[in-house]
């Protein structure tokens, strides 16, 4: 009986595994070929990279080098703008920056950017590979006219590790 | 019928049902599908798209199989995959913290709805898909004995 037992359960593994097998094939095959025939088909493989995500309306990349957001700081030609929540900021930011999280532009706005001509080359900034707030905020004053914004990769992080000048507190 | 019998039918077909309903909107939006696949922040990016592309279609089928009672053992078993699947992400996101939309039936942002809700939802599914997998294992093996009786 034992044996038996085995010998049912080796073949109700191996008919998993095909009818696995088939069916990820039939995903496949239907996938591809809807989304090659579909109008808005997506390509099977895309740059997801920060630099390629992070690009304006018209399709140019906001990303500043380092480098150039570094000389733009030491000469006070930029102004540095910290997306991410005030507890954050509190705790220390890029030396001058002021504080905008993107979710509060609407009732920040006035104060944090009243006094800041258009074309004023603005740097935005968050924490980590992947965050978005600083594109998120780059790409709302955009559409409040500002003409001159940039994003700064990993900011904070790219900053304190390169020993550029930070503080703390409110700004 | 017998009462597992019933509970067999209805597992197969609110897990199907689900399947068919979440894979629908994705299959309409796959670059808003991929995006949502891209804030989960698991897969490499060369490997996002792909997945943009076949993940709805392997639900939609899974689910179409469960509805119909086709080919079980391996829609039962590739269920209980991808739920597990699902649910791993979904904790893995709420452990580092990460606020993301779940995605799960919507490529519209959830808004409100929370990442703990979401996971207690999707741990609820991931015990029906895992106890469907054991159902088709022990019909599988009632029926084998049966013939040779």
């Amino acid at each position: 009986m034992e044996s038996y037992g085995e010998m049912v359960r080796v073949s109700f593994y191996q008919k998993t595994a095909w009818q696995s097998l088939l069916i990820l094939l039939a995903a496949l095959t239907a996938g591809l070929i809807f989304n090659h025939l579909r109008a808005n088909g997506i390509p099977l493989t895309a740059d997801w990279s920060p630099e390629a995500r992070m690009v304006s309306a018209s399709g140019h990349s906001l990303v500043i080098p380092t480098e150039e957001a570094r000389q733009a700081h030491a000469a006070g030609q930029a102004l540095f703008l910290d997306a991410r929540s005030q507890e954050w900021f509190e705790m220390g930011h890029i030396q001058g920056a002021r504080n905008l999280p993107p979710e509060e532009i609407e009732g920040l706005f006035a104060q944090v950017l009243g006094d800041v001509p258009p074309d004023r080359l603005i740097v935005t900034y968050c924490d980590g590979e992947d965050c978005d707030l600083s594109y998120d905020l780059a790409l709302a004053l955009m559409e409040r006219g500002f003409t001159n914004v940039r994003v700064l990769i990993n900011g904070w992080t790219v900053w304190r590790e390169a020993g550029l000048p930070v503080e703390e507190g409110r700004s | 019928m017998t009462r597992f019998r019933i509970i067999y039918l209805l597992l197969r077909l609110a897990l199907g049902g689900i399947f068919i309903y979440a894979s629908l909107d994705k299959i309409l939006h796959p670059a808003a599908f991929a995006e949502i696949i891209f804030n989960y922040q698991i897969l490499p990016g060369a490997l996002i798209n792909l997945t943009a592309i076949v993940l709805p279609w392997l639900e939609l089928v899974i689910g179409l199989l469960l509805v119909f009672g086709i080919f079980m053992p391996g829609a039962a078993a590739l269920t209980g995959l991808l739920l597990t699947v699902f649910w791993a992400s979904l904790l893995f996101n709420l452990a580092r913290g990460l606020d993301i939309d779940c995605g799960c039936f919507s490529t519209q942002s959830a808004g409100s709805a929370s990442m703990a809700w979401h996971f207690i939802r999707d741990s609820v599914f991931l015990i029906m898909g895992l106890a469907l997998f054991i159902l088709v294992l022990k019909r599988d093996k009632l029926s084998s004995s049966k013939e040779v009786a």
